[in-house]
């Protein structure tokens, strides 16, 4: 145990670096106590935060190394030529310390609660009440402590289990228990495959284990593969939202349940706030999907896996919601480079309808039309009539002057009439008027028939 | 060309009205296309000229289509002297940043873009629920936005987001790395663990291994405007079977003349130069059963499948501009072309020149191909979505219909467009977005079916 930064301070434990023993007999066996239960005779000390984050204490006035123990500093610093000094232990017996956690809400706060080991207060403390300062770079996995981060490491992205169903497990522990429940999930995720209009109106809480599961309470920070054992218990509890996934404590393991659940509030909650037709506020969209009956689009639109969604509570952050209210239907919307999905407001303007300025003319579209009617309502078949085929069986809209027509939408294989091609083209032209003396124009040479490929 | 000139040996032409010179335009378009499948070059050439006084680049609508059409068709003859085609072709400049730009006026002007990137986003969430690794492969990697959205979509997962990969495909290096930072940048910003990968390949020569799909990843796999060309082949064994077809009574088509027109165009030209000019597998009239097959649609499609995506979504031009005549192409591409042109002169100004440029580069061009090439240069051949729906049922996937709530957000972005045109429904669990009554665009959903 290294020195502690107390009034008096203190013993060394073990140290044999400058040899010398202070026990003729090899110390005996430290005592353990059993886990959970410290030692009653044991001395309370409640170290401060500072101490208990503080790394590399103790600096190296030469080369400004750090180290976390004054033993390793002294050692360093005979290398350096420097007058060193190893404290050693005042006694032989020292009473064993128990150390407590300072922040007064924590659990480990409590004497009957205090943790045996200096190292581990200190790391509980720094996991639960520190930053977090490490993160792994492939999955972005915060951790305060860095020795757990460095744990995390050696198995990230090392998967060694996976479900038929695609998911990944670190722990073999995890990937059973999903496994148990991922053979129900696979024949429900055949028949929810049809996603229509759902069924946030059947709030059935059966253990569509793999999807349809519910927060819990905070929702599950990415932790360890644990956490991705799914669980039946469904209950719901209103979180924070997912902007801030990080930083919560890890959820008590009987209930660490993967959700998406607040994908669909996020999403539901969306689509109402852009339709605008919602109060606007995040509580009453959350309400209006957790209602069993509610009939209004939000419903509609979640996902079948979302119909395990049991009681309706009212989401205490609802400011929260904002952010990731905005995400579907904003998000592109931030103009990156002035690309975006959703239009913002000033690019709606510039897109409005821009006729007036010009020349009003036939859509082309109408004049198609036009030029088919015209060409199926001449005598001789011209070869208009292959208009009458390629478009949609409903009237077409009626545009700027055309009269409404009827398609014939229902030929697919009629043959058509060939005709000569001065009788077709005068017939054309006769209902075309000026480009009559055109069309005639082009009436030379070896008379080609206007015959005309249907297309089906 | 401009309007026509005072001076023009057809002085009536002064007096057509916008309506009967569209009219005109169609007229004298089916008339010189008619010359064109016949062979009758010089009186091709006649039409051609007298549609080059009354089309106009910068005119109105049908005014502009037709100067594309017969740009196409004169194309088509021109490719007959291989020589002079290249002579006048060989100096051609590609401007990348115009090309940048006219992709990103079509995607921000028009609303097709964005609907199918919001219903592909929405499928591939809904399929990634709970999965922690996902890797994307996006077959035409151009647009930032779309993956920009799902980002932010994902980080915002209560679970937390997933590892997220995206492979990008595309021809250009320079549109890959854009693609790379911008969305790097993002995944940053948003604080995810996010991977770019790019492959520069065109998507017909695309080594499937360069994807590095791993096992244990939940694979999407998403198909803007991409799957066509996949059905460009090399018709030789097509030919055999399918030229000159004027026999076969199953056939719809018009007997005789353009059917036999088009056939000695072709065996004239093969004369001629030695290159198969033949018509290409037809996809249209000789259907019910099954969409004519394309070894390499089929390949790749297989390939897919043998990748287990967890979700591919497809999204096509939903027009049928595959047929095997020149003719059938023609109408038809008059129709779709109309009503995408009707689509820009509801939003863009006439004298816009991105507006213009959107016409020359983006449509002129498919026009053009659609048009004027044949066999493996015909890349543009657009189908139905009834035949993809086949083709993608044949290689063992199974239709995901896409979601309401997927719907809802891509109604809510066209009715933001203000323009009452556009429509959207759904139909067997598959998108369709059209212009007034033209169906132009589809958007569909797919899992493996085991």
């Amino acid at each position: 145990m290294g020195d502690l930064d107390l009034d008096n301070s203190s013993s060394l434990v073990g140290s044999t670096a400058s040899g010398e023993a202070t026990f003729s007999e090899p110390p005996a066996k430290k005592k353990r106590n059993l886990p959970g239960m410290p030692d009653p005779e044991a001395e309370v000390i409640a170290l401060s935060p500072k101490t208990l984050m503080a790394t590399n204490r103790f600096v190296c006035e030469i080369c400004n190394k750090g180290f976390q123990r004054d033993q390793n500093l002294q050692l360093h610093r005979r290398g350096h030529n420097l007058p060193w000094k190893l404290r050693q232990r005042t006694t032989t017996e020292v009473r064993k310390r128990v150390y407590v956690c300072p922040e007064t809400s924590c659990v480990h706060h409590n004497p009957t609660r205090a943790l045996g080991d200096l190292t581990g207060i200190k790391k509980h403390f720094c996991r639960k009440h520190g930053e977090k300062k490490w993160k792994c770079e492939r999955c972005s996995k915060k951790y305060a402590v860095q020795s757990d981060w460095k744990a995390h490491m050696k198995t990230c992205g090392t998967r060694e289990y996976k479900c038929d169903c695609g998911t990944l497990f670190s722990r073999r522990d995890s990937f059973i228990t999903h496994r148990a429940f991922c053979d129900a999930l696979a024949e429900e995720s055949a028949k929810a495959q049809t996603l229509g209009s759902s069924q946030l109106a059947n709030p059935n809480p059966s253990p569509n284990a793999g999807k349809a599961v519910v927060v819990a309470s905070p929702p599950p920070p990415p932790l360890t593969p644990s956490n991705n054992v799914v669980s039946p218990a469904l209950s719901i509890q209103s979180s924070e939202f997912p902007e801030n996934p990080v930083g919560l404590s890890p959820p008590p393991p009987a209930t660490t349940c993967l959700t998406s659940t607040t994908t669909a509030i996020s999403t539901t909650a969306t689509t109402t706030t852009s339709t605008g037709n919602c109060s606007n506020t995040s509580t009453s969209v959350f309400a209006s999907i957790f209602a069993p009956s509610t009939a209004s689009q939000t419903s509609a639109a979640a996902n079948s896996s979302y119909s395990n969604i049991v009681s309706s509570s009212a989401i205490p952050s609802a400011s929260a919601m904002e952010p990731t209210s905005l995400s579907l239907s904003t998000s592109l919307y931030l103009s990156n480079n002035g690309s975006t999905l959703f239009p913002t407001a000033d690019q709606q303007d510039h897109r409005q309808y821009v006729a007036s300025p010009q020349a009003p003319a036939m859509s082309a579209t109408a004049l198609l039309q036009k030029a088919a009617q015209m060409g199926a309502a001449a005598t001789s078949g011209s070869f208009l009539r292959g208009f009458g085929l390629a478009t949609s069986s409903s009237p077409p809209q009626a545009q700027d002057s055309t009269t409404s027509l009827q398609w014939s939408n229902n030929s697919h294989s009629h043959q058509h009439k060939r005709d000569g091609s001065g009788g077709a083209a005068a017939t054309v032209a006769a209902g075309l008027g000026a480009s009559s003396a055109l069309l005639t124009d082009l009436m030379m040479g070896p008379p080609v028939p206007f015959g005309v490929i249907i297309s089906p | 060309m401009t309007s026509p000139s005072l001076g023009s040996p057809y002085p009536w032409q002064r007096e057509l009205k916008s309506e009967e010179r569209g009219l005109c335009l169609i007229h004298l378009l089916l008339t010189c296309a008619n010359y064109v499948a016949a062979g009758n070059l010089e009186n091709a050439n006649i039409a051609l000229e007298q549609i080059s006084l009354l089309a106009s680049s910068d005119g109105d609508t049908m005014q502009r289509i037709a100067a594309y059409f017969t740009e196409a068709l004169a194309d088509r003859i021109l490719k007959a002297w291989p020589g002079l085609y290249k002579a006048l072709y060989s100096t051609r400049i590609s401007s990348v940043s115009e090309e940048f730009l006219v992709r990103k006026v079509f995607f921000e002007m028009l609303p097709f873009l964005k609907v199918a990137y919001v219903l592909t986003n929405q499928a591939i969430i809904e399929a990634m629920e709970e999965e922690k690794m996902v890797h994307i492969i996006d077959l035409n990697s151009s647009e930032p936005a779309q993956w920009i959205a799902l980002l932010h979509v994902l980080s915002a997962r209560p679970e937390g987001p997933p590892h997220l990969r995206i492979t990008g495909v595309h021809q250009r290096k320079e549109v890959l790395d854009q693609m790379a930072h911008s969305l790097t940048e993002e995944a940053e910003r948003l604080d995810t663990p996010f991977q770019f990968n790019p492959v520069v390949s065109k998507l017909e020569t695309l080594d499937f291994e360069k994807l590095h799909v791993k096992t244990g990843e939940a694979l999407a796999i998403s198909s803007v405007l991409q799957f066509h060309s996949l059905l460009s082949s090399d018709d030789d064994f097509h030919r055999k079977k399918f030229s000159l077809e004027s026999k076969n009574p199953n056939r719809v088509h018009s007997p005789g003349v353009l059917q036999m027109g088009q056939g000695t165009l072709g065996e004239l030209l093969e004369k001629d130069m030695g290159k198969g000019y033949s018509p290409s597998p037809d996809s249209t009239s000789s259907s019910p059963l099954s969409p004519v097959g394309s070894v390499k649609m089929d390949s790749f499609l297989n390939a897919f499948w043998g990748l287990t995506p967890k979700i591919m979504v497809v999204t096509e031009q939903d027009s049928n501009h595959n047929g095997s005549t020149l003719m059938e192409r023609l109408f038809e591409a008059l129709y779709s072309y109309a009503a995408l042109f009707d689509c820009l002169e509801s939003t863009m100004s006439r004298t816009s020149l991105e507006r213009m440029k959107v016409e020359k580069m983006l449509f002129g061009e498919e026009i053009k191909n659609i048009i004027a090439c044949e066999g493996s240069e015909r890349k543009e051949r657009h189908e139905k979505l009834e035949k993809w729906i086949q083709r993608l049922d044949l290689a063992g996937f199974g239709n995901v219909p896409l979601s309401y709530y997927g719907m809802l957000q891509a109604r809510k972005l066209l009715q933001g467009y203000g323009c009452d045109g556009y429509r959207i429904r759904e139909e067997n669990g598959c998108v369709l977005m059209s212009w007034q009554d033209r169906p132009l665009f589809s958007v569909s959903a797919w899992r493996c079916r085991k």
